[in-house]
C-alpha cells in the first residue's frame, strides 16, 4: 500500500441525476379500469400529475378519472367500488396524517 | 327464446374495450372454477358455460350463461341471463332471467365477468329446492317482447339463496 499524501483535485464537469416515483397506494392496479396505478387511466396519454389517484374516506385508492366517471354516473348518492362504504373524498390533512403515521422519523 | 334480443347494441367505449380485454386475459391464466369460457372474437357477448357443482343440486348438469356488455362497462352493469334452458332455481325465471342484486342495483365497477360468474355459481349452489319464482308465468309474459332484466324493477327480497 502506498499512503498518498497528496489530495486529488477533482473536478466535477457534469451530471446526471435519476429518479424514479411511484403513487403510495395500497394496490397494483385501480379497481376500475383494472390499469396499473403507475400507468394512467385509459383516457389519458401520461401517468403523474395529468392522471392524479385519489383516495376515499375509506382509504380506497383509484384514477382520478375513473372514480369521477362512476361517482357522476351514480343518481343516488355513490359507493365506493370496491367496500360499498359511501363514498367521501379523503381530505388532504387526513391523507398527510397518514404519512406521518406510516412513515415515522422522515420529516 | 327471446334471449338474443341484446341491449341496446352500442359498440363499446375504448375504456370499456381496454377492460375486457384485460378480464380476458386474466380468465384465460386463471379461469374461474367451474365456468368456460366459449372462444368467440366478439369482445362485446360472451358466452360461458357453468358446471354445477358437485355436491349440489346440480351437480352433473351444464348450463350456458351469455353475458351482453354495455358501452360503458364497467359504469353500468353487463346483462347476464341464462340461454334456454335456464337452471330451475327460486330466483331464475324460465326465460332466463336472474334476481341477483349485483345484476342491478348493487353492481360496483370494481367487479368483473370472473367475480359475477361466481357469485351466480354460489347462488345456484346454495338453492335447496329446484323451483322457478312464485311469479314466472307473470314476470315471463311480461318480458315477451324481449326485454332486458336490466329495466325490470327487481325486488330483493329473499337473502338465504
Amino acid at each position: 500500500m502506498f499512503p498518498s499524501r497528496s489530495k486529488m483535485k477533482v473536478k466535477i464537469l457534469n451530471w446526471h441525476a435519476v429518479a424514479s416515483w411511484t403513487w403510495d397506494a395500497q394496490d397494483e392496479t385501480c379497481g376500475i379500469c383494472r390499469m396499473a396505478f403507475d400507468g394512467c387511466c385509459p383516457d389519458c396519454k401520461y401517468p403523474g400529475d395529468d392522471c392524479p389517484l385519489i383516495w376515499g374516506a375509506c382509504n380506497h385508492s383509484f384514477h382520478l378519472h375513473c372514480i369521477l366517471k362512476w361517482v357522476n354516473s351514480q343518481t343516488s348518492q355513490p359507493h365506493c367500488p370496491m367496500c360499498r362504504r359511501e363514498w367521501q373524498f379523503k381530505a388532504w390533512e387526513q391523507r398527510r396524517r397518514g404519512f406521518q403515521l406510516e412513515t415515522p422519523g422522515q420529516c | 327464446m327471446t334471449s338474443s334480443s341484446a341491449p341496446s347494441r352500442k359498440a363499446l367505449s375504448k375504456i370499456a374495450c381496454n377492460r375486457l380485454q384485460k378480464e380476458l386475459v386474466e380468465w384465460q391464466v386463471n379461469p374461474p372454477a367451474g365456468f368456460k369460457h366459449k372462444v368467440s372474437d366478439n369482445l362485446q357477448r360472451w358466452v360461458i358455460e357453468v358446471n354445477g357443482a358437485q355436491g349440489t343440486l346440480y351437480a352433473n348438469e351444464t348450463y350456458q350463461l351469455q353475458v351482453d356488455f354495455p358501452e360503458h362497462y364497467p359504469m353500468e352493469a353487463p346483462q347476464v341471463i341464462f340461454l334456454n334452458p335456464a337452471p330451475l332455481h327460486p330466483h331464475i325465471y324460465s326465460n332466463g332471467h336472474i334476481c341477483l342484486d349485483i345484476l342491478y342495483d348493487s353492481w360496483s365497477p370494481a367487479m368483473t365477468v370472473s367475480s359475477v360468474c361466481i357469485s351466480i355459481l354460489s347462488m345456484l349452489s346454495s338453492s335447496t329446492a329446484k323451483q322457478r319464482p312464485a311469479d314466472n308465468d307473470r314476470y315471463v309474459k311480461n318480458c315477451r317482447n324481449g326485454r332486458s332484466p336490466k329495466e325490470t324493477r327487481w325486488w330483493f327480497h329473499d337473502d338465504k339463496v
